[in-house]
């Protein structure tokens, strides 16, 4: 009886089985959540293929040239006459006895080159052999390029994208003379990544410069890149390079996949296949590498990563990425390797900073001030008195005032940046902790905060850390030390699952390859680096002979 | 391959995640509860014979495991000692994980109301333990044994720097006399001290999840050595930093020998601090393992997908570390736990592997 009587007195009452219930339902709804979240968007991974290519057959889907002067010449004008833009010449070929038509469009061939040469060339010595059999011709030709069309839709995309056409009587195909030239800025330094040492040139938004500065980094043969069309309705040039001997065959097949799945119609910047081709759109961090230096790509493809291009941006991806490439440069390589190491290591403690300094100050303030030193949590309560918040609010309000003065100084003209720097830091800070909104000690602590979050060299790595600040925060405020804990235990667990094209995104600490670790948190010797990494399985792992 | 599709665990892995399942609670209560029984200073002469005990067992336990490669206890239970039997066996083994993860998650919830969180209802600790623990679980094993890859480098730095801090209120007198009350005592601890390594029975699911299994004996004895040693350290620092009497009326004797010193001028005066985060992450290791171990437990003995076996465990798991009253209840709990190892221990291994031998040597069955 009494036994009975015992487990009877420890059957938990009904609260219990409530909060037991309530125990199965979260995560229950959380998948379930995730998971709508998920098939609704789908990822990079499986999209749908047949889709894309139906898409693609059908806008190609052809109306050849007739061959006859007149109907091909009215089927063009009717179908791209209407551009105010589009300059069309006629002129008669005096050897071939036939008229021909120029097509170009405003400012992007030099007209003059184009009127003068050409035009002598056209009308005066052109003959039937040299424009049927460009390949023969070419010493003949006063322009750098001559090639048939045989379909007047592609003609007039050709055209109208900035190549100069030529319709001659009596040949059944186009012809595209000379490449376009639009305008282009010069280039320039990489903004977003900036070295005191190492080389100062970035890429551009033309890609044809961009693909030159990797074959410029170095002669070799292996350095292969693959051109494919992307978008469905304003197509696109996209590169993939890397390296042919080193590179990881399935690693080349996967991502060739996923950039043949893109589904899009316009990819306006590499940062779209950036969204299109990642394994985990749901998770905070990025799992494609963006950078606008040739020099970091050429070292990622030496490494066995895959690059990928796009025309009409600076932006080059790299992948697959794991966290530690967020947080190195390529600085860390041409300094020394003491000084090198070090910087890294900073690095290193600077986004654990970043991301759990607030949430450490609450913590220890507003849970444990037994935690610290008793002169110094004196002296934090005693400047924290007149506050009327608590601590999570106080810092929310400083914390949210730093990102807006952030975000308003990308957006600012140059001129006036440093201006506002000085308002909202200095003067703001100032008159909260005056009219003690704020505590003078926060005020240090979200400085150092921010700093440490400046101190990251991939941009979007520090802003996934500025968001993820937030959510330490609120872990911090509703459970103190043991919330900031959860949230550090919660982030691991994501950031193991997480992969970048196969690669495990912790990798090298986890899963540990201890000969990854020379290039982690501690920048080995150059000359002790004799290997590649090995968590990309590269065909061929030795950097030395 | 570059995308790896097999959940299978490296060497050093499988060592880890076996460190990290047999280690937890017992770091805070151990030397209590082994002083408890002994009242000498003796204990470490009994830790390191039940480290000894353990160790053996496990090799039991790995040998008999590697006669069925790829397969769990909860497979091959079945062929050796017919379906029926094993059923309950295995039933009991997961019974068993689902009350210690219960235990795990309740003594740190006693150690975070005590310390940390003063006044804060106790749901409030362990739901949201719970649910992340079941965010980690749900990435297979692969995924656990890597967040325990990197929180183990970071425990065992802070376990031994506290230690080490804590060398000045050693004295090594407070460990003498070695032997004085003669070698019963010694063996009278000995059930306590083979209690503190409860949790080794994994060896038996984790050797089929290994990438090289012929590697299992050097992984599981590396992963019980870390334990062993840590357990070695921690009753010599605390009897000699707090004497045997001291430690027999603390309730969390590792935790008061780290108060107990401060070190003015450090940021952190109190090593406490440190102790209790990386005390914190350990337990969730701890919990993580068995909460997996207990789900794939039921998903391999009915067939029934592990994802909804994990949801099913989390209310389970609540109940068991919400059944104890009181604290006394919970170290009651972690007694009964103790003892139900060393039964499942005899029944598991010991039982089904002479079973085993019988079929296989005496009856010449192909098994």
């Amino acid at each position: 009886m009494s036994f009975l009587s015992s487990i009877a007195h420890h059957i938990p009452d009904w609260i219990v089985f409530c909060q037991a219930l309530i125990a199965l339902l979260v995560p229950i709804l959380a998948t379930r959540i995730y998971k709508t979240l998920h098939s609704f968007v789908g990822t990079g991974k499986n999209l749908d293929t047949n889709k894309v290519s139906q898409t693609l057959e059908s806008t190609r889907a052809a109306t050849p040239f007739s061959g006859d002067y007149q109907t091909d010449l009215q089927a063009i004008l009717s179908k791209i006459g209407s551009n105010s833009d589009l300059h069309t010449r006629e002129f008669p070929l005096t050897k071939l006895n036939a008229r021909g038509t120029l097509f170009c469009v405003d400012g992007m061939q030099n007209e003059r080159i184009l009127n003068m040469k050409m035009m002598e060339f056209l009308m005066f010595k052109a003959t039937g052999d040299v424009l049927a059999e460009p390949s023969k011709a070419e010493d003949l030709l006063p322009f750098s390029s001559l090639s048939t069309i045989s379909d007047i839709d592609n003609f007039n995309r050709s055209v109208l994208f900035g190549h100069a056409g030529l319709l001659i009587e009596g040949m059944p195909h186009g012809l595209l003379i000379e490449f376009p030239n639009g305008a282009n800025r010069s280039i320039d330094e990489p903004v977003s990544e900036a070295l005191i040492r190492g080389p100062r040139l970035g890429f551009s938004e033309v890609l044809s410069e961009n693909t030159s500065m990797l074959r410029r980094q170095g002669f070799s043969d292996q350095l292969e890149m693959k051109s494919y069309l992307v978008g469905t309705r304003l197509q696109k040039d996209l590169v993939i390079a890397y390296m042919k001997d080193i590179v990881n065959p399935d690693l080349l097949q996967e991502v060739q996949t996923r950039v043949n799945n893109l589904n899009s119609d316009f990819l306006a910047d590499s940062g779209y296949i950036e969204q299109l081709i990642e394994d985990n759109y749901l998770s905070p961090f990025q799992q494609v590498q963006n950078t606008e230096r040739p020099d970091r790509v050429i070292n990622a493809l030496l490494e066995g990563r895959i690059a990928i291009l796009l025309d009409g941006t600076p932006f080059a991806l790299i992948v697959p990425v794991t966290f530690s490439m967020l947080l190195q440069t390529p600085e860390d390589y041409y300094e020394r390797w003491i000084p090198g190491s070090l910087l890294r290591m900073l690095r290193f403690g600077a986004a654990f900073v970043a991301l759990m300094g607030p949430a450490l100050y609450i913590s220890l303030i507003a849970f444990h001030p037994g935690l610290i030193p008793t002169e110094l949590a004196i002296s934090i309560i005693e400047t924290r008195q007149g506050v009327p918040f608590p601590a999570l609010i106080e810092v929310l309000i400083l914390e949210v005032s730093i990102e807006i003065l952030r975000e308003a100084g990308i957006r600012l003209p140059k001129p006036i940046g440093p201006a506002m720097g000085i308002v909202g830091g200095l003067i703001i800070g100032d008159a909260a902790v005056q009219a003690g909104i704020v505590s003078p000690f926060l005020v240090i602590v979200v400085a150092v905060t921010a700093i440490s979050s400046f101190s990251i060299p991939t941009y979007s790595a520090g802003v996934t850390l500025r968001l993820l600040r937030f959510v330490s925060m609120m872990f911090a405020a509703f459970l103190g030390m043991f919330g900031t804990i959860l949230f550090f235990l919660l982030l691991c667990s994501h950031l193991t699952k997480l992969k970048s094209f196969g690669v495990p995104y912790l990798t090298p600490a986890s899963p540990f390859r201890a000969t990854d670790w020379k290039d982690l948190f501690f920048r080995a010797p150059l000359s002790l680096m004799k290997r590649r990494p090995a968590m990309l399985k590269t065909k061929d792992s030795k950097r030395k002979s | 391959m570059f995308n790896r599709t097999d959940d299978k665990i490296t060497t050093s892995q499988a060592g880890v995640f076996l460190t990290n399942t047999v280690l937890g609670a017992g770091i805070l209560t151990m030397p209590r509860s082994i002083t408890q029984d002994m009242k000498t200073p003796d204990s470490w002469l009994t830790i390191l014979l039940g480290g000894i005990i353990v160790m053996l067992a496990i090799l039991l336990m790995v040998k008999l495991s590697q006669q069925f490669p790829g397969q769990t206890v909860f497979q091959y239970a079945g062929r050796i000692a017919g379906k029926f039997p094993s059923k309950v066996l295995c039933l009991l083994l997961v019974v068993y994980f689902i009350l210690i993860a219960g235990f795990e998650i309740r003594s740190l919830a006693e150690v975070t109301l005590f310390f940390l969180l003063e006044g804060t209802p106790i749901w409030a600790v362990i739901l949201p333990f719970i649910w992340v623990g079941t965010y980690l679980v749900l990435g297979g094993i692969n995924s656990i044994a890597r967040v325990f890859q990197i929180i183990f480098p970071i425990t065992i730095l802070v376990l031994l720097a506290s230690y080490g801090f804590s060398l000045r209120l050693f004295d090594i007198n407070n460990l003498r006399p070695v032997l004085g009350s003669g070698v019963l005592p010694v063996l009278h601890g000995l059930k306590s001290s083979v209690l503190v390594y409860t949790g080794c029975e994994v060896v038996m699911t984790l050797v089929a999840f290994m990438q090289h299994p012929h590697q299992a004996v050097k992984a599981m004895m590396g992963g019980i050595a870390i334990p062993f040693a840590l357990y070695f350290l921690t009753i010599v620092f605390v009897i000699g930093g707090l004497t045997a009497d001291a430690v027999i009326t603390s309730t969390w004797p590792t935790i008061d020998l780290i108060r107990s010193f401060e070190y003015t001028g450090f940021f952190v005066e109190r090593l406490e601090f440190p102790l209790m985060v990386i005390w914190l992450m350990q337990m969730f290791c701890n919990f993580c393992s068995f909460f997996f171990q207990a789900s794939l437990g039921v998903s391999q003995l009915f067939k029934f997908s592990i994802t909804s076996v994990i949801y099913v465990m989390v209310p389970l798991i609540f109940l068991a570390a919400m059944v104890p009253k009181s604290i006394q209840d919970v170290f009651a709990l972690g007694d009964a736990i103790g003892t139900m190892g060393l039964t499942l221990f005899l029944l598991l291994p010991v039982l089904l592997s002479f079973i085993w031998i019988i079929r296989k040597k005496g009856l010449k069955q192909h098994v």
